[in-house]
């Protein structure tokens, strides 16, 4: 078998918020909850993803929902990636697959090989679970093919796939055309999620109990929209790099109070900030928007690189999982599982109506565009992961839409008064190349080298516009 | 040689080498052509409209240049060779073109075709990731979104006749193919696989009409052969995606072995499913493109309980073939950044050591550039299985 080495320990990224800050021990408390729960044997644990709205009906059921790619993720932070990886890749999986899933899978594998946890897991390892749910549609190939891979090595461990799709934006077609087929499918994945979560836990769903959950998410929901847009100010009270932690919150513990007393203490937390005026950087210089792509985990310390150039980054679209549930058009519904269909087709399809009218424009274009005029951008940074093509092929093409629109030349606008004006409308991008989490692939000295770069393009445009 | 056998190979071999010269041809006359890729995408609803289906190719021979400014390098290769080739201009002929929902380098890249190539007609077809009541039901709903956008295109309603009159034609065109693939059974086989490859690649630039015809003549001229082109070897089995080139089947063949079955989308996978008649022709294609195409983008639940009992439920295609046309071994041929099919190589691999079918896995670029590469590691395993 490969030689398993662990990678140098990473140093501890600098958040901006206490809330970005206690999220560190939360998650430790997450993996050592699913162990403990193992121990005890009263709950059944579920393998399962991030953003498929089903968190509802895992709590009403009283699932523990063990996510593995917030596992695969911890491993690349702590830079420990590398042994589960070559594992996978000593059983044939390329390493152009998608890195979450290989360091899964390896995991697993060398789990159920020894009959206990590796050497050293990171935080005492990913637990066994009862059963796995997946889901692919539209969103990720990997999401379907990482448990059934899995499974090999754990026959006796069942499978839901649920598929969840969404109507692809086309141009010349109301998406609400389609989407009444869409949500009665959706609403029968859901509820056949349902159906095996009965079968595997031998309890009956206890539909109010949903109905509670599914309300507190919307709440939660609209309360991290209106949290994270009070980083509109200037300067930035909280950057990207610290919602690289209060993604936590939101792909993990929705559903939960403690959620939705996390973004209560966060929202307080940014207006004693701006009240303040209080920033991520104090002498915030360039406003920069995450506009793409999964973050290197083993290497967060560049948001603390970029803060040291005085750079902010005020948003960001890696995590947004998000929109307000008052601004969606979806149809009211008093079943739980209808709704939680509706909202998914709502979030997916936020952006279309708003793109359709700008020319040239789509769905993640837009949202980008919106950003930008919205936390009044400087440029805008992508990072290509390789492993990951649901997040990460399209990203080169949204930029050059961009560019049609934000010209490196002044153009002539109509300003509020009526008269015409000159507007620098230049916005600069910079794309990082690496993984998620293969620290292989990712270069220090060259992403800083590229970092200067950009901050210098940016100063050079900040200088002549000043002039 | 004959004649006869002569020219029909040669019509092969033109229409080879210029890929879409008959397409080109038709477009002047006035029809529409539409393109695809991915066999997901029901071909007989494109036909019943009036509508001409054509296969994109990409190239192997040919750098991808202009595609990498718009598309990223992390997309499957084959995919972004054919983007390229499109943006290049090399299918301007098209109309429009189709995507569905196969894998996340055609759903992620969807906005980047639309916007980047001259075509009027763009849709994407939503194909199910899994394979219950409920998505044949979505999947019926959403064939017949394609049929009303084909018919806003075509300028005329598609009827449940239509649909019936194409789907004769296409079962047709795979009975021929199936009826190529039984001179492969001979040893050696009466046709090459660097033959057939040409003729069903050939076959998918072809209105269905046009493609029944030369199947016809190839069947004609294969069915008088005496002697096979070909000497005794290993027979061997191809396994992956699509596979538009005759590049490693020609290596095959000239390094000793022959290759005489597949699972490839171009050929068994797509070709040997047929759509069933008689019944409502939309759940009919339903049926066929979501249950009987055996793609790894398609989720079948484990009922056995067992690995064991998985694979043979999910692979077990390939085992029959394996037996019917005699393979001595076979090559798992997977992209670089395939999702679907890279997470099924342990099992693949697990599945024909269980049927005691030799294995090599090889990963590749898609790329002319590698065939020295490949060469090597073939030629070892020919002369391990020979």
């Amino acid at each position: 078998m490969v030689e398993e080495q662990k990678e140098a320990k990473a140093k501890k990224r600098v958040t901006a918020t206490k809330a970005a800050a206690s999220i560190g021990p939360m998650v430790k408390e997450f993996i050592t909850g699913t162990l403990r729960a193992r121990e005890e044997g009263k709950q059944k644990l579920a393998y399962t993803f991030i953003v498929c709205h089903h968190e509802e009906i895992l709590r009403a059921m009283d699932v523990i929902p063990v996510w593995t790619e917030n596992f695969a993720g911890i491993c690349g932070a702590k830079r420990d990636a590398e042994r589960f990886l070559q594992r996978a890749e000593s059983l044939g999986l390329s390493r152009s697959l998608c890195t979450y899933a290989l360091c899964g899978i390896g995991f697993d594998q060398w789990r159920e090989e020894l009959g206990q946890m590796p050497p050293d897991a990171p935080w005492g390892g990913q637990v066994r679970p009862d059963f796995m749910i997946s889901s692919g549609q539209i969103l990720c190939d990997p999401r379907s093919k990482w448990y059934q891979a899995s499974q090999q090595f754990m026959p006796d461990v069942p499978i839901y796939n649920m598929d969840l799709p969404y109507p692809l934006f086309q141009r010349d077609r109301d998406h609400r055309e389609v989407w009444g087929y869409y949500h009665k499918y959706i609403v029968k994945q859901l509820r056949g999620l349902v159906d095996f979560l009965e079968e595997q836990t031998k309890k009956k769903m206890d539909y109010d109990r949903l109905r509670e959950l599914v309300s507190l998410s919307d709440r939660t929901w609209n309360l991290i929209d209106e949290t994270y847009k009070l980083r509109r100010a200037v300067p930035c009270p909280m950057g990207t790099g610290d919602a690289m932690n209060t993604m936590v919150p939101i792909a993990f513990m929705m559903a939960t109070q403690r959620a939705y007393d996390f973004f209560v203490d966060l929202k307080k937390e940014l207006e004693e900030k701006v009240a303040k005026g209080e920033g991520e950087v104090q002498e915030e210089k360039y406003r920069l928007l995450w506009g793409g792509g999964l973050p290197a985990w083993y290497a967060l310390n560049d948001f603390n690189y970029f803060n040291s150039k005085g750079a902010s980054f005020p948003a960001e679209t890696t995590y947004y999982m998000v929109e307000p549930l008052y601004e969606m058009d979806i149809p009211d519904t008093k079943d739980p599982i209808e709704h939680l269909a509706w909202r998914w087709l709502g979030y997916w399809t936020f952006w279309y109506d708003k793109a359709k009218k700008r020319p040239g424009s789509e769905p993640d274009v837009e949202w980008l565009i919106n950003l930008i005029e919205e936390y009044k951008i400087d440029g805008v940074v992508m990072h290509e992961a390789f492993s990951c093509r649901t997040w990460h092929v399209g990203l080169i093409w949204q930029l050059h839409q961009l560019a049609k629109i934000y010209k490196p030349i002044p153009i002539l606008m109509t300003g509020k008064d009526g008269k015409k004006e000159k507007v620098y409308r230049e916005l600069p991008s910079l794309i990082l190349e690496s993984d998620i989490i293969d620290i292989t692939s990712y270069s220090e000295v060259d992403t800083r080298n590229k970092i200067d770069a950009f901050i210098e393009t940016l100063e050079s445009i900040r200088t002549n516009k000043a002039a | 040689m004959s004649e006869k056998q002569r020219n029909i190979f040669d019509t092969v071999e033109k229409y080879y080498d210029d890929y879409g010269l008959r397409a080109r041809e038709l477009e002047n006359e006035g029809k529409k052509i539409i393109g695809y890729v991915c066999s997901f995408v029901p071909l007989e609803i494109i036909t019943a409209s009036g509508c001409i289906p054509f296969r994109m190719r990409g190239s192997v021979h040919e750098p991808i240049t202009k595609g990498d400014t718009l598309l990223e390098t992390i997309v499957c290769p084959y995919y972004r060779s054919c983007f390229d080739l499109s943006v290049k201009g090399k299918y301007d002929f098209l109309s429009g073109l189709v995507i569905p929902h196969s894998c996340d380098s055609m759903v992620r890249s969807f906005s980047v075709w639309s916007y980047s190539l001259p075509y009027s007609y763009f849709h994407f077809v939503n194909v199910p990731t899994v394979c219950v009541e409920s998505s044949f039901e979505f999947f019926n709903a959403e064939l017949n979104t394609f049929r009303k956008s084909l018919e806003k295109l075509g300028g005329k309603k598609i009827t449940d006749a239509d649909l019936a009159q194409a789907i004769k034609l296409h079962n047709e065109n795979r009975d021929k193919v199936r009826a190529l693939y039984e001179f492969r059974k001979a040893d050696p086989p009466i046709i090459s696989g660097t033959e057939l490859s040409k003729v069903l690649i050939v076959g998918s630039s072809l209105p269905i009409h046009d493609a029944n015809t030369l199947f016809d003549q190839v069947l004609a001229e294969i069915g008088r052969r005496e002697k096979s082109p070909l000497k005794k070897g290993p027979r061997i089995f191809v396994d992956g995606a699509c596979l538009d080139n005759i590049e490693l089947i020609k290596l095959v063949e000239e390094i000793g072995g022959n290759v005489v079955a597949d699972a490839l989308c171009n050929g068994t996978r797509d070709y040997f499913p047929k759509t069933d008649v008689g019944g409502d022709p939309i759940d009919a294609l339903a049926h066929r493109y979501l249950s009987k195409i055996n793609c790894p983008k398609t989720y079948r639940e484990n009922n056995s309980g067992t690995f064991e009992g998985d694979i043979v439920s999910r692979f077990g295609d390939i085992g029959h073939y394996a037996q019917e046309f005699k393979v001595d071994g076979a090559i798992l041929y997977v992209y670089k950044y395939c999702d679907p099919f890279g997470f099924e190589v342990p099992a693949r691999e697990a599945y024909y050591q269980s049927i005691h079918i030799p294995l090599l896995h090889l990963e590749d670029v898609y790329s002319a550039g590698t065939i020295g590469q490949l060469r090597t590691r073939l030629q070892a395993f020919l002369e391990m299985i020979g």
